[in-house]
Parts: structure tokens; sequence; C-alpha cells
């Protein structure tokens, strides 16, 4: 009997093994692989979005041209799946997507708020999921500190695996063929109010994360985790500590600098020539009181240039110092190579501000060459200095910047309106940029908010409690707007104004620019004239970017639709027919 | 017999039916911390005044602190029902300013000084309800503290760990990463 019972299980093990050799995953060949080498090459793989900004340098340009300007009014919904991550937790209601999905060899990989990564095979012109890792992440503990919605803005790619970040501040990798989670690492905590939004970014064998929390006194960062060892390699501050360069921008008597903010919540971009690594920092804490932090305080409100290698800062260029709006300069630095007037080769970093200011920086250097207003109303600042690209009222010998004094959030001034309001100008979603015509395109949201000034009380100062000097309110409507900018001449060359913020961001292809509306509709403009094209209304809040690819040699457009972010919670009042958009989350895919 | 039976079922189901709404209806005065809890967060008290109800900051905006706060249950009642005008403290009784007046306006009279509607509408009960809340559990109440917090969230989530210990004194720069 006992001899009967090993022979049977036996010959289950090895029927088992037989099966599972034949169902095993395809042994993975070379191609499937996701190597520095390609990465550095991703443009190349044209149907593919291997990158969460497409490629190194940021410009979400897809090259392909199957769906173009006179075939577009054509795009229909090709299939939709749905999604989890809509319950709430913390003070969210529900969850949202914000993601850009990552898309290779007819996969498709998303996130929902939550963190979960879905693999969605989308070949044979439909979705079938093939995986959902969930992190389960502890809901209330996340939610409670995170500031700004449930969100996950996506994943990142690497050899066999699947690299993702959750709220409550880990790094996942999840091997690409099972789901199955290989390792994790804390690398954000929670319990000091930090969390992770944004996608990682690969480079060198390293996955780079950026956190969030400066509205809850944090002390910001940038982190490189080595994939090979799953150690950390390098974590740079964005905030000096006592006696670091920097630490004398922060001339106040409270230690403001150990909860001074410069969160890094969005993903950067790289330049292989000269291995360094961009990435914008956030404001500094609290928001609205900057009496309590006197000085600069670098290096808020900046963009960064870093050594790839080692983390270290190689430049730096401020936008608004001891900023007294919220004008997060946490955007995407997008890298565009021109030439000069005199045929000099020119090195560029553009980025979309906060603040209502188009920047752009020499990105071997740091150097300002220009900066133009890309919405209607500004009216924190006269404008900015052309030579220094700082704000023409900023002081270097002064500790407190007023700028605008007469409408500046300030103890003298507890009561004011600003305009661009604290969200901006341009928020997290993305720009995008068409290298043949030279436009870089701002999903612009056009705005004005009014703040109230609360002197910020160190005893106050607490882990996981708001430390933000007051806070804003928003009695004014608020629209949106996409700003075409002339990357050659640094001047708007065109605008197509919008009934509401723009909160989903660009996709540029040679001839087209696609973005959503947070009433429903997904669009596709003539990238010259940003004449609308086509329409489709999803029926959901569209807060996500769109992005493109082919599989099996057809070309899609897919979008990830479920309202979420900071909007309907914190803004809502400025955009009240919003109020009529119900949570959900769902996949939509379009073709011919 | 038979039809008897169904009606006689089908008024039991509606008598419980009526009772349940009769209870939820006067369930304030029953338990009026369970009831005025979930209220808080329905309502998305939390959302500006935090779950310990002490405010701050935030993008919801300065929200006052509801420890440290002096009005009175009615005032608190009123100030729910019509939001405070020229503030972010929005206004969740349905009809404020239009059908019943709020501090002896209309909305022609409050002008644009008119607070935000509240994401939901509150019945007079639950505004009750949830004034109850505050007047028993949060108003004149010193640091909140792991009692509170757990009686607010629960137990299973890590949200009130922070209330075990003494809270550390600041962010550590030299801190390492828990692996």
């Amino acid at each position: 009997m006992r001899s009967q019972l090993k022979a049977m299980l036996k010959s289950i093990v090895m029927a088992t093994a037989a099966l599972a050799a034949t169902y095993a995953v395809m042994p993975a060949r070379a191609g499937d692989q996701v190597t520095q080498e390609r990465l550095l090459n991703s443009d190349k793989e044209a149907g593919d979005w291997l990158q969460h900004h497409k490629n190194y340098s940021a410009t979400r340009f897809s090259s392909l041209r199957g769906i173009n300007k006179s075939n577009v009014k054509n795009l229909k919904v090709a299939w939709t799946m749905h999604l989890g991550g809509v319950e709430g937790g913390g003070m969210w209601t529900h969850g949202g997507l914000e993601g850009t999905p990552i898309v290779e060899n007819g996969m498709i990989y998303v996130t929902d708020g939550w963190g979960s990564v879905y693999k969605i095979d989308a070949r044979g012109g439909k979705g079938t999921l093939l995986w959902k890792m969930d992190p389960k992440i502890d809901r209330d503990w996340a939610g409670a500190v995170a500031c700004c919605g449930v969100d996950n803005r996506g994943v990142a790619l690497w050899g066999n695996l699947v690299i993702s970040h959750t709220l409550d501040g880990r790094m996942i990798a999840t091997n690409k063929e099972t789901g199955q989670v290989e390792w994790q690492r804390q690398i954000a905590d929670p319990e000091k109010g930090e969390t992770i939004t944004a996608a990682p970014l690969i480079v060198k064998d390293m996955a780079i994360s950026g956190v969030a929390g400066a509205e809850l006194g944090i002390q910001g960062w940038i982190a490189a985790t080595d994939l090979t060892s799953q150690k950390e390699k390098w974590r740079t501050y964005t905030i000096p500590g006592k006696g670091e360069p920097g630490s004398e921008t922060w001339k106040d008597d409270k230690n403001a600098a150990a909860s001074g903010g410069g969160s890094t919540w969005i993903t950067g971009s790289y330049d292989p020539a000269i291995d360094t690594v961009f990435w914008g920092t956030g404001n500094p804490g609290p928001n609205w009181d900057s009496q309590y932090r006197p000085g600069d305080n670098l290096y808020t409100e900046s963009s960064l240039a870093l050594d790839a290698s080692t983390g270290k800062i190689k430049w730096y260029f401020q936008y608004t110092p001891n900023d007294p709006n919220d004008y997060d300069s946490v955007a995407e630095n997008v890298l565009v190579d021109l030439s000069g007037p005199k045929g000099n080769p020119l090195k560029l970093a553009l980025q979309a501000n906060r603040n209502g200011f188009a920047y752009a920086l020499d990105r071997t250097s740091g150097k300002f060459l220009w900066g133009v207003p890309f919405v209607k109303k500004l009216t924190w600042t006269k404008g900015l200095n052309q030579e220094t690209g700082k704000p023409v009222e900023y002081d270097p010998n002064t500790p407190v910047q007023r700028y605008d004094a007469a409408v500046t959030p300030h103890r003298d001034n507890r009561v004011t309106d600003i305009c661009p309001g604290n969200m901006g100008g341009k928020n997290w979603p993305p720009t995008a940029y068409n290298p043949s015509l030279k436009f870089w395109y701002i999903p612009v949201i056009e705005s004005c908010n009014r703040v109230t000034v609360r002197n910020a009380v160190p005893e106050k100062l607490k882990p996981r409690e708001f430390w933000t000097g007051g806070g804003p309110n928003n009695p004014f409507r608020i629209t949106g707007s996409i700003a075409a900018i002339d990357v050659a001449t640094g001047k708007i060359a065109r605008k197509l104004d919008l009934p509401f913020p723009s909160l989903a961001g660009m996709l540029a292809t040679p001839d087209l620019v696609f973005t959503g509306q947070p009433s429903g509709e997904v669009m596709a403009l003539d990238a010259k004239s940003l004449k609308k094209l086509w329409e489709f209304n999803t029926g959901g809040g569209v807060n996500a970017p769109p992005v493109t690819f082919t599989v099996d040699g057809k070309q899609f457009v897919a979008i990830l639709v479920g309202l979420g972010g900071a909007w309907d919670k914190w803004f809502i009042e400025s955009t009240p027919e919003l109020k009529k958009i119900q949570p959900g989350s769902m996949l939509y895919v379009f073709a011919l | 017999m038979r039809s008897l039976k169904v009606i006689t079922y089908a008024t039991l189901a509606m008598t419980v039916t009526s009772a349940q709404l009769a209870m939820s209806q006067s369930s304030p005065s029953l338990e009026p911390t369970e009831a005025g809890k979930a209220i808080y967060k329905r309502a998305n008290c939390f959302g500006c005044h935090k779950w310990h109800g002490d405010g701050g900051g935030g993008y919801g905006g300065a929200a006052l602190s509801l420890r440290a706060t002096e009005l009175t249950r009615d005032q608190i009642v009123e100030t729910v029902a019509c939001g405070r005008p020229g503030t972010a403290m929005p206004y969740f009784a349905r009809g404020a300013y239009d059908s019943s007046k709020c501090y002896e306006m209309s909305r022609q009279d409050v002008g644009d000084q008119i607070p935000p509607e509240g994401g939901v509408f509150l019945r007079g009960p639950e505004i009750e309800a949830v004034a109850n809340y505050v007047m028993d559990n949060v108003k004149g109440r010193g640091d909140p503290n792991y009692d509170e917090c757990t009686s607010f969230f629960g137990k299973v989530s890590r949200v009130c760990d922070a209330f075990k210990t003494a809270p550390p004194t600041g962010a550590s720069q030299s801190a390492e990463p828990s692996k």
C-alpha cells in the first residue's frame, strides 16, 4: 500500500513537473529582459511604451503614424477593462487613477491608486488580465498622510521584473511572468508622514525614487536602490542638514529645515551623455508661512542635476526662493537638443512650473536661458529677470520674499488671492514635446485661489500632522487650456482654451497631441493648430496621461480613467460641475 | 389562510423597515457617539478638522480646532448647517441661504461670502448627532491619544502606532530607512 502510494505520488509529481514544463512561461528570451541598453534606445522600439515618460528625455513623443490627423476622427473604443482600487482609506473616500501605462511586446502594465499592478495581454484585439499583484497597503495608515489623493503613477520595467512603489512607502519587485513578488523594501516612512506616488526611474540597474509629504513636515529626498543587491545605493536629501551646503539659506532659529519639505514626487529624466539625472523639488514647509523659514530655503522649488552614480548635486536652479505660495517645482524636466542661433548646440532642460512660468535651462550648467508665462492670470510677481530667471522682486539680501507684496500671503497679509492658485499653473500632469515642430505642449490649469495664513507654531509640529502654515480655499472658477510653446523662440505659439483644468497630461505624435479632461473627454488635437479633431467622453474623470503603442502591428491609444487625486476633495468648489463625476477605475483602449 | 400569511410577512417586513428607519432617525439620542462619529466621517469633517478634531492646515484650509473651540452646542449646530461665510467651512443643510436663512441672511444677502456647499447634505438629526459627537468626544480634550485613535480607526491598521509611544522629536536626517 505504502509503495503503491509512493509510486502514485511520484507519478503525480512527475506529471506535474511535465505539465509545469509545458506551461512554464517561455524561457525569457534575451529580448524580454529590460536592460539599460534597451532603456537607452527605448524610442527605437517604436511600438512599445517602455518608460514612464516614454524615454529618458521625458518627451512623451511617439513616432507612430498609423493614427494621424487624417484618420483620427475614426478612432473608436477597441476594448476596456475594469480595475480595482476604488475603495478609500485614511481621509480619502476613494482611490483614483493617475498612472501612465507601460507597454512592452503587447503586454500592458498599469497600477491602481492602491498600488496593485496589473499585467494585461493586449493581443488579439482585446484585453486579458494575466495577473494582478496586490501589495495590501495599510490603507488608513497611508491614507491618513497622503495629502493629495490615493494615487500611483505607474511602474518601471527592469530585467524580468516590474518595479513599483506603494503609497505606504515600499518598493516592490514583481516577476514579470508570474506576478509573484520577488522582493520589497521600505524606502519611505509613513510614520514620518512620507508617502510615495511617483513611478520609479530605472538608470544603470538602479531604481530611483522620490517621496511626497512636504505638507506634513518631512525632509525630502531622492533615493537610488541597487536592483541587483536590493540595497540603497544613495540618498540625496533635498533639504541640507546643519552645516551642509545650502543650510545657510534657512535663517531661522527653529530648525525649520528639519521639517523643510522639498518633496520629489514626479519621476525625473536622465541624460546618459553626462550621466546626469534631473529631478524637481517641491515646496518648503510650512507651505504658506514663509516668515517661519526666512531664507531662500534651498533646495526647495528647484531643479536638481544629480550625478547618477553617486546622487551628488552637480547644479541646481531655484525657481521661487522662500516660496510663499506652495508653487511646487516637482515637475518633470524635458530634455531637448536644439541648434542655437549661431549653430551652437543647445542642451535644454524644460520645466513647466507650478508658478505659471515655463523655463528653459542649459542642462549642462543650470544656467537660465528663458522663461515665459503660460497662464492667463499671473499676479504673484511682475515677471522674471531676463538674466537670472528669478522673479524681478527677488532680493537675495532679504530673508523673506514679498514678491508682489499686495497679493503675496504673509502674516501681514493674511487672507489674499493669488494667481495662479497654489495648484498651478501646471500640476503633476506631464508635458510632451514634438521634436519636428519643436512644440512643447503644456497641460494648463487657469486658476486663482485664496490663501489664509496661520502662524506655524513649533509645538504643533508632530509626525503625521499637517504642517502648512494655513491653507487655501477656492471661491473662483478654474478652467484650463493647452499651451504650445515654440522651444526655438521661447514663445507661446498656440493656446487652446478648455472648460476644465488640465488634469490628464499630454501625449505627442508626429501630427497630433492627445489629452483628457476631468469631465470625461479624451481628445486628439492637431499638433500645429491645436484644433480638436476627435473626442470621446468616457463618462468618468480623466486624470491620467494617454499613451500609444502597437500590438500585432496595429496602433492603439490607451488611458486610465478614474477620478482621483487632490481635485475632487480639495479644489472641487472651483469646478462645481465635476461634483457629478463618480469614482471608478477603468482602462480604455482606442483604435481605428 | 395562505394569503393571510403572505400579508402578515409583508406587513412584518414593512414594520421592520419602518422601525429601522425610525431607529436611524432617533438613534442620535440612543447612541450619540457612534452615529455622530459616522457622520463626522461621511460628511468628511475628517478631511479638514482631522480625525482628532484639532484641525490645522492642509489643502482643506486652515480648519479650526474643535478641541480648542469655545462654541456652544447650538453654535456648532448652526455652523454645520450654515457653514461660515467668507471661509472654507461648508454648509451642510439642504436649502441653507435659500429656503431657510442663515445668520439671518439669504443667498442674496451673503453674496460672494457664501460658504461652499458641503459634499453631502445632512438632515437635522444628523447635524445634531455630529454636534453631540464633537461636544462629547472632541471639545475640550487635550492631546489626542491612542485610545481615541483606535476608537476612531479601529486596531487593524498601523495608523495609531504613533500614539503608542512618545512621538519622536523631529525628522532625523541620519536615520536609515528600515529594510
